[in-house]
């Protein structure tokens, strides 16, 4: 109750703190009053008489209607503001709509997932990718920049698939000259000509690195 | 311990340092190495214990491109060179990389049967 006393106190300039003892005058009036007067040294007369004057009736009303105080009503007004003079506007203007923002990392993310979703659209658009899944044999075209002369084919087994949009990846396992060959080839590279599944094979993994111990075996 | 990739009558060498890098510790496709040869064929140029050059061709670790192409042979091997560049042998084994053309092996490469 001191403590209250000592609220009351500080909120005395502004209009909250009336309306606060306006709430309070019914307790207060009964059993507070004489504390009120004992700890209160600053000579405050006018706060004691307003304890004194102020009916008993509390107003409910102004106890629910204060809960909008509390959140941030537009964008525009800064919390800090909410004391005194900004009680009154508050309660009878309406709560304009809200601005949302997310975290500015968060928007970002969802700006690349939607670029990244455009670019692979576009790719596909135009050029034919075939749904390659681990298991499948393929039987690549692709062009190396380095070699400048030639398109060579490539054929092996898909042995594993990383989605990552644009950047979707498949692992291919071929023998190359008596030496076993795995290359990661980006889906949507450029530099792959063309495409051609020749057979699927039913696997029931989705990464089959265990072919890397069999086919050494059938080598040597 | 490397696989000999050529004829040249070694089978297995054992890299001892990098040549042209002071601090490098692994060696990679196209570097240059000292080795010698701790298992060879018989009757042959090459015997067992003699320290020769190198050049690597194959590594099982990843060889990485700009376009985003990797590639990763099963076994580590590597053409026994002099000291010009040239191969000692006169067949090689295996596929070979392109990134070899920039190293000027372009002799290798021409032997190569495969070239990724």
């Amino acid at each position: 109750m001191q403590s209250l006393a000592r609220a009351l106190c500080r909120a005395t300039n502004g209009d909250c703190g009336r309306r606060i003892l306006q709430l309070q005058s019914g307790s207060l009036s009964t059993f507070c009053r004489r504390e009120v007067h004992t700890t209160i040294q600053k000579g405050s007369d006018i706060f004691e008489r307003r304890v004194v004057a102020f009916p008993k009736t509390v107003a409910c009303s102004f106890f629910r209607n204060n809960h909008s105080n509390r959140c941030m009503s537009t964008a525009a007004q800064p919390n800090a503001d909410l004391e005194g003079e900004n009680v009154a506007s508050a309660l009878q203007a309406d709560t304009p709509p809200r601005i949302k923002f997310k975290r500015l990392d968060k928007t970002a993310k969802q700006i690349m997932t939607i670029l990244d979703k455009e670019a692979v659209e576009k790719v596909r658009s135009e050029k034919e990718v075939p749904d390659i899944q681990p298991g499948c044999i393929v039987e690549l075209k692709v062009e190396v920049p380095e070699n400048k002369r030639r398109v060579s084919t490539l054929k092996g087994i898909v042995i594993a698939r990383r989605n990552a949009g644009l950047n979707t990846t498949f692992r291919l396992r071929r023998l190359v000259a008596g030496v076993g060959v795995e290359s990661v080839f980006p889906l949507y590279s450029p530099n792959i000509k063309e495409m051609k599944i020749l057979d699927r094979k039913k696997v029931r993994r989705a990464k089959l690195y265990y072919l890397r111990d069999r086919m050494n075996a059938l080598k040597k | 311990m490397l696989n000999v990739a050529d004829n040249s009558g070694a089978r297995k060498l054992m890299c001892i340092r990098i040549i042209g890098a002071s601090n490098q510790r692994y060696a990679q496709i196209g570097n240059v190495i000292v080795a010698v040869i701790k298992e060879a064929v018989p009757n042959m140029s090459l015997e067992k214990s003699e320290v020769i050059r190198a050049v690597v061709v194959r590594t099982r670790k990843e060889l990485k491109r700009e376009d985003g192409m990797i590639i990763k042979y099963d076994d580590n091997a590597a053409v026994i060179i002099d000291q010009k560049g040239n191969p000692k042998g006169s067949r090689i084994f295996g596929a070979i990389t392109e990134e070899l053309r920039k190293f000027r092996f372009t002799k290798i490469l021409s032997l190569a049967p495969d070239v990724l």
